[in-house]
């Protein structure tokens, strides 16, 4: 167990080395440079601008450079923002997209899970297709139509909830439903299908035979093993929760990350963009990892080694 | 994604309107009672709410180059005169009065005594001189220097030419006296004595703390508002500075500057009644048309243009006459009016509406039948062997849509083939400032009411220029203009200028942007002006908007009387 989780620790330094070097030459190949704006900048500034930030260097000198500083998670100033360190945007920002993404994961397991456990169990039935049906809905509206709905109901038209802004439990609410909705159907869905499997199996029928409560079957017996396809999906859910939450928040004004990836990509702010980028690579290799010890946590016959 | 999403919005909009409460929106039961866009409860506090837009890069004001960072910067520093309200008349600033000589060469201002930084230190006229030259210094790589180039020898101090500051045209005799000598006479030096790279910054705050000065815990003001609190892409809160030198002129206790790009978000937050103020440019334009009937939407033209550049270096646009043709073939008031449906100006010059004085030159205008006359005269009759040209824009549904309507206009008006091109807004410029485009979509702001912010983008082979088009005459009227001391002679050597480039056609103007914003029936002090500039102290909430008596607006001037000095 500890071997395999110092394997895998070890195999993030090449991946993430990886990861670092193609974003490192892909911004580069954009066209046009970071300081280039609708007012054209006097030469002699762009030039002091570069010598500042060594971009007047040898492209492989900044990437030694580059990588040095990235080991020690210094990314130096955004390029955009001079008075804030790169570090200090990623720690501001996934502190809000953290909060966000955690809340609409929870509230999708909370919504997802139940709801796709009474349709296995009533197959076929009303509430079966109800709920498969409700499913699907989630799944198709995308969260940039669901959001400014919900927000004309509920901000504009009900005026119970704010249309906007991070401030307070109440402007919670809209963006981590609108941001759940999608991740709280598929619970569902994988949650029916992973019942449905398990509970046509014969260890199942033993438990029923022994005479245990159908209340004990399901939930001590066939849920184990019947989240398992929920569990290995948490952990690209999660990442994708907090690095996809970009049209949320925008359309609810969250001063989360995901608006820096995007506003620091059109920009060019390479330096705000790299941190960004290894930021979200970290993130993703860890809640894999995590979800391959759940797994082996959750199922008996998976071995870790 | 935007836009899609502004259609679902004004759909869902206009389907729910019938049936949804506006809150208190319609003020009143009489049927003649202006109708508002949502909530018309004040604040309690004394707190302006507005979208400032983007989030601001930096508040340093010799940095500070887009519209969000100018206004908090004009609102946290303060220059040596002030701009008016409703006329951004120059008035008396940290300056109390001035004189200039003459010939308009030399400016002698006269600070006010016992000036303040919100620190407490005292601000003199050694701090303009420090700030100026900082601005100046390569090394700050500031944007803006060149509107500091009227000053004698700021121009070479700034390219990095001449390295001793005792060159530049600056002397503070003593800390009330500074004196300012120009290269040549500017005659509107005193609105130029405003603007953020004018204004001064606490010589011993950036020394100590280098980029990180303007951070909320560093930073010291001199203007009417402290900065109290930022929250990246969410807010900035500023307080009423109690060092400023007249706090009683400040009229609100707090302001809170939001940082909401989206356009329909910020929308529905000023409907919800969270922000006061929507300010201009963050109305999706497909509601526009639509918000014309709310007595709290406003109008007004912007001294800003919307044009086409050809680049002249690639053939056939070299051709003065296949110029001429593209320009007389496009059809301005279709655009304007029909396509954008009036939310915008038909406009056939470089230079806005607006200036005082300008004998601005006659437009250019639609003439389809002359335009196939012209392009004869290239040598390409009704087209034939004209090579397909590009039309490069940056990726937007509105600039879209009026490509699309100019290529219609070029190939059935004039039989050439055209193809449109979309790039990302980075590439866009890349892709014209390094010549690389055939004809592209481009606008100009204007910094100051004055033509020469215009014209002089088009100077050869200046930075801003991005047509490879390059005029001696032009060079040389607008040179002679900038000499000139006398204001008319001035402005009639422009004209001449102007009327040089138009007939030389190496821009395509198409429309003259208005300015769309949103203002709470109960805020006051603002009033629309050419160059969009709302300063933050003249603005307030009032409170008592509808209780009966002199018209709001009435009481706003009697109150604001009393505060100007």
């Amino acid at each position: 167990m500890i071997r395999y989780l110092l394997r895998r620790l070890l195999l993030f330094v090449p991946t993430l080395w990886a990861i670092a070097t193609i974003t490192f030459f892909l911004v580069r190949l954009a066209p046009g440079g970071p300081f280039n704006a609708e007012r054209a900048i006097p030469e002699a500034a762009r030039a002091q601008l570069a010598r500042k930030y060594g971009l007047d260097r040898p492209l492989a000198v900044q990437y030694v450079t580059f990588l040095g500083r990235a080991a020690r998670l210094d990314f130096g100033p955004s390029y955009e923002f001079p008075a804030r360190p790169v570090r200090e945007i990623i720690a501001r920002g996934v502190r809000v997209s953290a909060e966000l993404g955690g809340w609409a994961l929870l509230v999708a397991l909370l919504v997802g899970v139940p709801l796709g456990i009474v349709a296995a169990l009533r197959q076929n039935r009303a509430a079966d297709t109800a709920v498969m049906a409700v499913a699907l809905a989630g799944v198709s509206v995308p969260n940039f139509v669901l959001g400014p709905l919900l927000v004309l109901i509920f901000s504009l038209g009900l005026y119970w909830l704010p249309p906007a802004l991070w401030e307070g439990p109440q402007s919670r609410i809209l963006p981590v439903l609108t941001l759940s909705a999608a991740y709280a159907a598929y619970v569902a869905r994988l949650t029916r299908a992973g019942m449905l499997e398990v509970l046509r199996q014969d260890f199942i029928r033993t438990a029923r035979a022994k005479g245990l409560p159908e209340r004990l079957v399901v939930l001590k017996h066939a849920l184990r093993l019947g989240l398992l396809p929920v569990v290995s999906y948490l952990g690209p859910a999660a990442a994708a929760v907090i690095t996809g939450s970009l049209v949320v928040e925008q359309v609810f004004a969250i001063p989360g990350l995901g608006r820096y990836l995007v506003n620091g990509a059109f920009n060019r702010d390479y330096t705000l963009v790299m941190g960004v980028v290894l930021f979200y690579a970290c993130l993703l290799l860890v809640l894999n990892l995590l979800v391959d010890l759940a797994y082996a946590w959750l199922d008996p016959r998976v071995e870790l080694g | 994604m935007r836009w899609s999403l502004a259609w679902v919005a004004l759909a869902l909009a206009a389907a729910l309107s019938g049936c949804a409460p506006r809150g208190d929106g319609v003020a009143g039961s009489s049927a003649r009672a202006p109708r508002y866009f949502g909530s018309v409860n004040p604040p309690r506090e004394s707190v302006l709410r507005f979208n400032n837009g983007a989030e601001p890069e930096t508040i340093d004001p010799a940095l500070a180059s887009g519209q969000p960072d100018g206004r908090l910067a004009r609102s946290l520093f303060e220059g040596l005169t002030v701009s008016d309200p409703r006329t951004l008349e120059p008035g008396p600033g940290q300056a109390a009065r001035w004189e200039t000589s003459r010939d308009g060469r030399l400016w002698t201002f006269h600070l006010r005594p016992g000036l303040r930084w919100s620190d407490g230190t005292p601000l003199g006229a050694s701090d303009f001189v420090w700030s100026w030259l900082r601005a100046l210094r390569p090394e700050t790589a500031s944007r803006n220097a060149g509107l500091l180039h009227a000053i004698a020898g700021a121009e070479a101090f700034n390219r990095g030419t001449a390295t001793d500051p005792a060159s530049v045209g600056l002397a503070a005799p003593d800390e009330t006296t500074l004196v300012v000598r120009l290269a040549r006479p500017v005659p509107y030096l005193l609105y130029l004595a405003a603007y953020p790279t004018w204004l001064p910054v606490p010589r011993h705050v950036v020394e100590r703390w280098g980029d990180a000065w303007t951070r909320p815990e560093h930073i010291v003001s001199n203007g009417a508002f402290v900065l109290e609190r930022w929250r990246p892409n969410d807010r900035l809160v500023l307080r009423r500075n109690p060092r400023y030198r007249d706090p009683a002129r400040v009229r609100s206790e707090r302001v809170e500057a939001y940082s909401i790009e989206d356009l329909s978000t910020a929308t529905e937050l000023y409907e919800s009644g969270r922000l006061d103020w929507n300010t201009s440019g963050y109305i999706p334009s497909p509601f526009v048309p639509y918000m014309r009937r709310y007595a709290d939407f406003r109008s007004a033209p912007f001294q800003s243009v919307y044009f086409y550049s050809l680049n002249v270096t690639r053939p056939p646009l070299d051709n003065v006459w296949v110029r001429r043709a593209l320009n007389a073939a496009v059809d301005r008031e279709a655009i304007a009016l029909d396509l954008l449906r009036g939310t915008r100006q038909p406009w056939g010059r470089l230079t806005p509406q607006g200036y005082p004085g300008y004998p601005a030159p006659p437009a250019l205008g639609y003439d389809l039948a002359r335009a196939r006359e012209y392009l004869a005269r290239a040598g390409y009759p009704g087209g034939r062997g004209f090579r397909k040209i590009s039309i490069l824009f940056n990726t937007s549904e509105d600039n879209r849509r009026i490509a699309e309507a100019i290529q219609a206009m070029w190939t059935r008006g004039l039989g050439i083939p055209v193809e449109l091109q979309n790039m990302e807004w980075g590439a866009t410029l890349q892709a014209t400032s390094s010549l690389r485009y055939d004809v592209a979509r481009r606008s100009w702001i204007g910094d100051y009411l004055d033509p020469s912010t215009f014209l002089d983008i088009m100077r050869g082979g200046d930075g801003n220029n991005r047509t490879g088009w390059a005029d001696a005459r032009y060079d040389r009227l607008l040179s002679a203009a900038a000499d000139e001391p006398d204001p008319a002679q001035r402005l009639a050597l422009l004209a001449r200028a102007e009327a040089l480039l138009l007939a030389d056609g190496p821009v395509v103007p198409v429309y003259h942007y208005f300015s769309v914003e949103l203002v709470k029936p109960y805020v006051r002090g603002i009033w629309s002006n050419a160059l969009d500039t709302h300063p933050l102290e003249d603005i307030w909430i009032d409170h008592g908007w509808r209780r009966p008596g002199p018209a709001g607006e009435a009481r706003a001037h009697a109150g604001r009387a009393g505060a100007r000095p």
